[in-house]
């Protein structure tokens, strides 16, 4: 079929868009062997079934624009007790929860906890700035933010000599995906660390800056930044293909002028009702006092949703849409290839394959960028 | 889709696909209960239920609503929506 480009890189928008009628699912797959080979390799994570927890109030550090610090959260009472946190661990294993996100604060500093969840839930992942290594016991995806080169981190988030300390900590790691969040200000700086990454053969994949509820600061995206971000993915990916993991439509869907809200409906049960099937009927965001709420259940609490990029709201809105994107082999493919990514950032042990589809391809019902 | 399918016929056909699809165990059609509720008592997600929906286009070649699918929670209902469709679409 003349719409699906798979033999070099093109990062031009796909010339040929394909037929406006619906394939038959089955013809997808028999499209081309490697689309059933991806099917096949994702489809076996489909019980993957997550939440996500706030371990503790405390962090070392203090940045600007950062989540955990807008709303009511930090001002809950939280507790660090390994009974309580064994207790809710068990009762989400037994409501179904395969997967768990450790999250806010800064969860390296309660490292019981992480044990505890752990032994309980073997799969999950585990937001940290880096600065306190994990012990290698916990064998969950370990996720390391960075924020730009050491300059800009330590005016962003006062922290000086940021990016070396990580790779100090985690540059041997299997377990460690360092997370690049470009916000408005650190775009070019993106070439400086990537390439440091690199160096130290550490694997990198990307977050956009999302403001938070009420945020309006230099941090948030415009038109021009989003255009400006993508085209340093571009070169980004181009010039370390083996250490970063992003594929063509993650750019697409990530720098969208639309946000993820827009595009996919996020089915988080902070902005999805339905409590029927799905992320909106066993998601659950929890405080660091145990305590969880509808109204605030989503995988980054208090962002403007209407300014939702972020990476972890992709791998879920995105991920959730497999339905619509089985209309045709090229959204098809686009959708395989941003899975396979998610679960090679999220997935400790999971090993991404080569993108099926290096063209960029419109989300479903709506125009490229 | 055949005009003379009987909703017995398609919850047989739904339950075979639906088997398939989600490599049950120890279940035939002809033994599956067509009203257990597949994500209160069979434990089906979302992902699931939407590569059963991808499979029952193609098998019966009715449109199913991306809206719809979620709410299709037994076998009788997919069978139901099926036939109903189907009847919209001749």
């Amino acid at each position: 079929m003349k719409a699906v480009c798979r033999d070099s890189i093109n990062l031009r928008p796909n010339p040929n868009p394909g037929p406006a009628e619906t394939w038959k699912f089955s013809d997808i797959l028999s499209f081309d062997p490697a689309i059933r080979e991806k099917w096949e390799k994702v489809r076996k994570y489909f019980f993957l079934r997550e939440s996500t927890y706030d371990m503790t109030r405390r962090c070392n550090i203090r940045c600007e624009g950062c989540y955990y610090y807008q709303g009511d959260k930090a001002k809950s009472a939280g507790t660090e007790d390994p009974g309580q946190w064994q207790q809710l661990l068990e009762n989400e294993k037994k409501r179904g929860i395969t997967y768990v996100v450790l999250a806010g604060a800064e969860p390296s500093l309660v490292p019981d906890l992480l044990k505890v969840c752990h032994e309980q839930i073997p799969l999950g992942c585990i937001a940290t700035n880096g600065l306190v290594p994990i012990d290698s016991d916990v064998d969950y995806r370990i996720h390391v933010s960075v924020w730009g080169n050491d300059e800009i981190s330590r005016e962003t988030r006062k922290a000086p000599h940021m990016l070396r300390r990580q790779i100090e900590n985690y540059r041997d790691d299997p377990r460690a995906v360092f997370v690049y969040t470009f916000t408005r200000e650190n775009i070019r700086q993106v070439h400086e660390v990537a390439g440091h990454l690199a160096k130290n053969d550490c694997r990198l994949t990307f977050n956009m800056f999302s403001a938070p509820e009420g945020y309006a600061g230099r941090l948030c995206h415009d038109a021009h930044s989003l255009y400006q971000v993508r085209r340093a993915m571009e070169r980004v990916c181009r010039q370390y293909p083996d250490h970063v993991m992003f594929s063509p439509y993650h750019r697409v869907v990530h720098t969208h002028r639309l946000g993820l809200n827009d595009l996919f409906s996020c089915p988080y049960p902070r902005v999805n009702s339905s409590a029927e099937i799905g992320l909106g009927r066993s998601f659950r965001q929890y405080r660091t006092d145990l305590a969880w709420s509808r109204d605030d259940a989503c995988c980054v609490p208090d962002t403007d949703c209407a300014d939702c990029r972020h990476y972890a709201a992709g791998s879920a809105v995105v991920t959730s849409k497999m339905f619509r994107h089985a209309a045709l082999p090229e959204t098809f493919m686009a959708w395989l290839d941003y899975v396979d990514v998610y679960l090679a950032v999220w997935v400790q042990g999971y090993e991404k394959s080569p993108d099926l589809s290096p063209c960029y391809t419109s989300p479903p019902g709506h125009d490229l960028f | 889709m055949p005009h003379e399918l009987t909703l017995e016929q398609t919850i047989k056909g739904v339950s075979a696909i639906v088997i398939e699809e989600l490599k049950l165990e120890d279940v035939t059609p002809e033994i599956f209960d067509p009203d257990l509720d597949l994500i209160d008592e069979v434990g089906v997600d979302s992902m699931d239920l939407a590569t059963v929906a991808l499979v029952l286009q193609d098998e019966y070649g009715v449109p199913i609503d991306e809206d719809d699918y979620p709410k299709l929670k037994t076998i009788r209902l997919i069978a139901e929506y099926v036939l109903r469709n189907a009847a919209v679409k001749t």
